[in-house]
């Protein structure tokens, strides 16, 4: 069908440990609110929906998205739930994307809630995700594999901890902007050297927090997006990639998917860009959103999705070169995942965030003549990757 | 964009396969399809999966289930709802030409855990989970409500549950279940009324796999042929709510039947010659019958449906490969004469509170 | 087991829940679960890519057919990335603790696993004797009951 998809609305709650007010599902409902109102859209203007929600184990309710249908304005449509870990809100995008561009429905709603304090602890849970045989008796979990990872990168790029704190650093203090972001305040370097140490080299301050919160999109053809929206953001470009599980495999030198650079996010970039038509990832795009729950993941991004050598990230880091007001693209204005991760929705509120930034309505974070923005999505252990770049023009593709 | 059916596999249906991992089961499932398709994971753009953590024991399943399945430097999405809704997911993504040659894929081990414990585990905390909520309960509300709904006495129910375990013994592709007598599955104990064991569909494991290619595709790759042409689907969910109207509205499962049928320019059952129902419980099957309109009892779920296998994640797109079978004429000892074209249709949920529907005719064409 | 439980500011249901599962061991785990007691680390080998795996497989992911051989691994390996797990959860050894994934000689992929033997007093000097490349010997417990906990490595001076 090819037809072009178009962002219609979109609403992200403020983002915080607990929010002991709501029920997981009236959770969801405040986002689904937000976003027609944002649209100015009705509940019967929506065709389809599409639910983010990855593991339950955090909040305890199995497919809790079939308790929610009610409160978001669902029930009698047809409602698909995808999970892929934190890449979850990303694939929502890419299947509500898919649902408007098949020419099966006008309009798509893409919510989810997270509720993932509602369990003590989420490394537990996480710890769940190994291999039974081999891999659960050892304290793996997503802190220690991206340990594990840091190691690696840092070693083979003679970079430093330091060098991984100013990551933090910009990104702290650019969500200082964001009025939904979870952690936010002016930190240093020494601050974040002084955390405590998590698994060798990450730090507390290196980790993203545990969030609570609930985001919704609202996507439709080029017919909605003319009646309900005079400035959307479009989805020009789309794609995602998966590789093997085990890590192991990924990091040896016989691997033909590297983990230490995230080869995966290569090739999903590879695809989306041409879809999209970007040539010239630094001079096209004016913001990047990337999902980030560790220090060391938007270095990584940064250089596997074009904008600068292997290895070079973190040292532009150094000189500015990524900040919001004089860099040569703005990365995470939001503070990104390090500063907000709520599971479920993380994925998602990439999204938000880069399509606000096309729209317009990005506040007080807002970057000025935005053309295209990217986000980006990370499930699994570097597993499951995509990444969607949103325009100001439509492309037909 | 059309999109065909090239190549379906299923796993030996068993009650416990206790020999193979679940990554393993996926394997052979999905190389078995792409075989039976003749294309190799390599030629594969998209992969869509269907899966439920709590029934497979991990919290992200798909990590370790992704490349046995064929994912490895793929574009891969995972729909937790059911198999069947793995394949409305992938028809779309094809219909909006995302993908030109991709695999679909559920499995489900009932044998791996309590079912109903997972099932109970849907409930919402507040007023679901307090009272035990689960399949059984689920089934057994729905059960009464369209027994009031349709008149669906107890001996219909057994009837039909009768029946379909006949249907479901020839099934090549089964589990070959006896065959029971409706004394005794009239005599069974209740689990919830007015369900009785007997009239439930026994949980089974399974995995199921299908090679979709567009029309793109096949014009590229003269030497395969497709073994049937999707010709619409349709799916919808239900309000949570148990009462007795959502119950006998069948709401969801009509908008998924009429959704699907209009895309594949049809008016009704009598134009469908298989439809494959999942039906859970005999009641099921006598409210499907009557919501869809099928009235030629040789054209009701030739396969035996969850009587033949019930990976209850995955029945709905067992049913898919089942009708694709029809069509193609290789269903084997339950094939029905000159099938047109087949219906497949899937439920989830409490008291099937989500139904997909999906149609498929022959990939040469229908007169 | 359910009770409503009132805080100063909203009212909580807690419920713990208990899923039980029973995973199957498959094709390839048994027997390299066998080789542990018996001292060996076995890995599966495919001749189409000719790789060699640890942990085994029962098929191979490049070539997506099943691995057709077994190998005995190295006792030896190089590491190929580490860390010290410092808060670490239940149910596991008490932290600190290392971990590092190494691949050990004969094979193509790392396998993960406790380092024994260090100090870990002070990080920087610990990962500094596990930094990726350093080169470990694996060591067998002395009562082994066929689980991946049967082997830790250890570095070489």
């Amino acid at each position: 069908m090819n037809e072009t998809v178009a962002v219609l609305g979109t609403f992200q709650t403020e983002f915080k440990t607990h929010h002991p007010e709501h029920t997981f599902a009236e959770q969801a409902q405040l986002a689904a609110v937000g976003a027609l109102q944002d649209a100015g859209m009705t509940p019967d203007d929506i065709d389809a929906i599409v639910f983010s929600l990855a593991p339950t184990y955090f909040m305890g309710v199995a497919d809790a998205d079939r308790w929610s249908i009610d409160y978001i304005f669902g029930a009698g449509k047809p409602m698909l739930r995808v999970h892929t870990g934190g890449a979850t809100g990303g694939s929502a995008v890419q299947a509500g994307y898919n649902l408007v561009r098949s020419g099966l429905y006008r309009s798509v709603l893409i919510v989810g809630a997270e509720r993932i304090a509602e369990t003590p602890d989420a490394q537990n849970v996480l710890n769940l995700i190994f291999d039974v045989f081999y891999e659960r008796d050892m304290p793996l979990s997503t802190n220690t594999t991206v340990g594990l990872w840091a190691t690696r990168y840092l070693d083979r790029y003679g970079l430093t901890q330091e060098d991984m704190a100013r990551v933090v650093v910009r990104a702290r203090r650019n969500a200082l902007k964001n009025p939904h972001a979870h952690l936010k305040g002016n930190v240093t370097v020494e601050d974040v050297m002084a955390s405590r140490m998590i698994s060798y080299p990450l730090k507390l301050f290196d980790i993203c927090p545990r969030s609570s919160g609930s985001a919704a999109m609202i996507v439709g053809n080029m017919a909605m997006a003319k009646r309900f929206r005079s400035r959307p953001a479009f989805i020009n470009g789309v794609a995602s990639r998966t590789t093997t599980y085990w890590i192991g495999d990924r990091m040896t030198p016989s691997t033909d998917a590297d983990f230490i650079d995230f080869d995966l996010a290569e090739a999903a970039a590879r695809e989306c860009y041409r879809i999209a038509g970007i040539t010239d990832p630094l001079k096209q795009i004016q913001v990047t959103e990337f999902y980030d729950p560790y220090s060391i993941m938007t270095p990584v991004q940064l250089e596997r999705l074009g904008f600068c050598a292997s290895g070079m990230a973190l040292r532009l880091e150094r000189d500015g070169y990524w900040n919001v007001e004089d860099g040569a693209v703005a990365v995470n204005p939001s503070g990104g995942t390090l500063c907000t991760n709520p599971i479920a929705v993380t994925g998602l509120v990439r999204a938000i965030d880069a399509a606000d930034q096309v729209m317009g309505k990005a506040g007080a974070m807002q970057v000025s003549n935005v053309r295209n923005a990217l986000s980006s999505a990370v499930g699994g252990i570097a597993q499951f990757f995509n990444c969607t770049v949103f325009g100001a023009e439509p492309r037909s593709h | 964009m059309s999109v065909y059916v090239l190549g379906v596999a299923t796993h030996p249906a068993s009650l416990s396969e206790s020999r193979l991992r679940l990554e393993e089961m996926a394997y052979h499932t999905a190389r078995a399809a792409l075989d039976a398709a003749g294309v190799t994971r390599r030629q594969l753009d998209s992969l869509t999966l269907g899966a439920c953590d709590e029934l497979d024991g991990r919290p992200i399943s798909s990590m370790l289930m992704s490349a046995p399945a064929g994912g490895y430097g793929t574009d891969e999405i995972k729909v937790t709802d059911s198999g069947a809704s793995a394949l409305c997911l992938a028809y779309a993504r094809f219909l909006a030409g995302e993908s030109q040659l991709g695999l679909v894929m559920s499995w489900c081990k009932s044998s791996k855990t309590d079912v109903e414990t997972v099932m109970r585990l849907r409930g919402d905390p507040f007023y679901t989970r307090p009272l035990g909520i689960g399949a059984a309960i689920g089934d057994a509300l729905f059960a009464q409500a369209i027994g009031e709904e349709f008149g669906v006495t107890e001996n219909e129910a057994t009837r039909r549950v009768v029946n379909a375990y006949a249907r479901a013994a020839r099934n090549p592709r089964g589990m070959a279940h006896p065959v029971p007598t409706a004394e005794s599955v009239n005599a069974a104990s209740f689990d919830a009324l007015p369900l009785r064991s007997a009239q439930r569909a026994p949980l089974t494991d399974g995995a199921v796999a299908l090679v979709l290619a567009s029309d793109v595709f096949l014009n590229a790759n003269p030497y395969c042929t497709p073994l049937a042409h999707v010709a619409g689907a349709g799916w919808a969910s239900d309000s949570y709510r148990l009462d007795s109207a959502r119950l006998r509205s069948m709401s969801s499962a009509r908008t998924a039947w009429r959704t699907a049928l209009q895309q594949a320019g049809l008016q009704s059952a009598a134009d469908l010659d298989a439809v494959e129902l999942e039906s859970q419980t005999g009641y099921h099957e006598a409210a499907y019958v009557r919501a869809f309109g099928i009235e030629r009892e040789e054209a009701l779920s030739p396969s035996g449906g969850a009587f033949a296998q019930n990976p209850i994640f995955c029945t709905g797109l067992i049913n898919a490969a089942e009708a694709v079978l029809q069509v193609a004429g290789q269903a084997g000892a339950v094939q029905r004469p000159n099938v047109r074209r087949a219906a497949a249709h899937g439920c989830h949920g409490y008291a099937q509170q989500g139904n997909v529907v999906i149609v498929f005719e022959r990939a040469g064409g229908v007169q | 087991m359910a009770e409503a439980k009132k805080s100063d500011k909203s009212a909580v249901i807690t419920e713990q829940v208990m899923l039980r599962y029973d995973y199957a061991l498959g094709e390839v785990a048994g027997r390299f679960m066998a080789g542990l007691k018996d001292g060996k680390i076995l890995a599966t080998h495919c001749s189409k890519s000719g790789l060699t795996y640890l942990p085994p497989r029962s098929y191979c992911e490049r070539s997506f057919e099943k691995c057709d051989g077994w190998v005995e691994a190295g006792l030896e390996g190089v590491i190929e990335t580490s860390t010290i797990v410092v808060r670490g959860f239940e149910g596991k050894r008490k932290p600190p603790v290392a971990i590092a994934f190494v691949r050990l000689d004969g094979t193509d992929s790392a396998i993960g696993n406790y380092v024994d033997g260090l100090d870990l007093s002070d990080y920087e000097a610990a990962m500094k004797k596990i930094a990726p490349g350093k080169r470990v010997r694996v060591q067998f417990a002395d009562a082994r009951e066929g689980r991946i906990t049967d082997f830790s490595f250890v570095c070489i001076e």
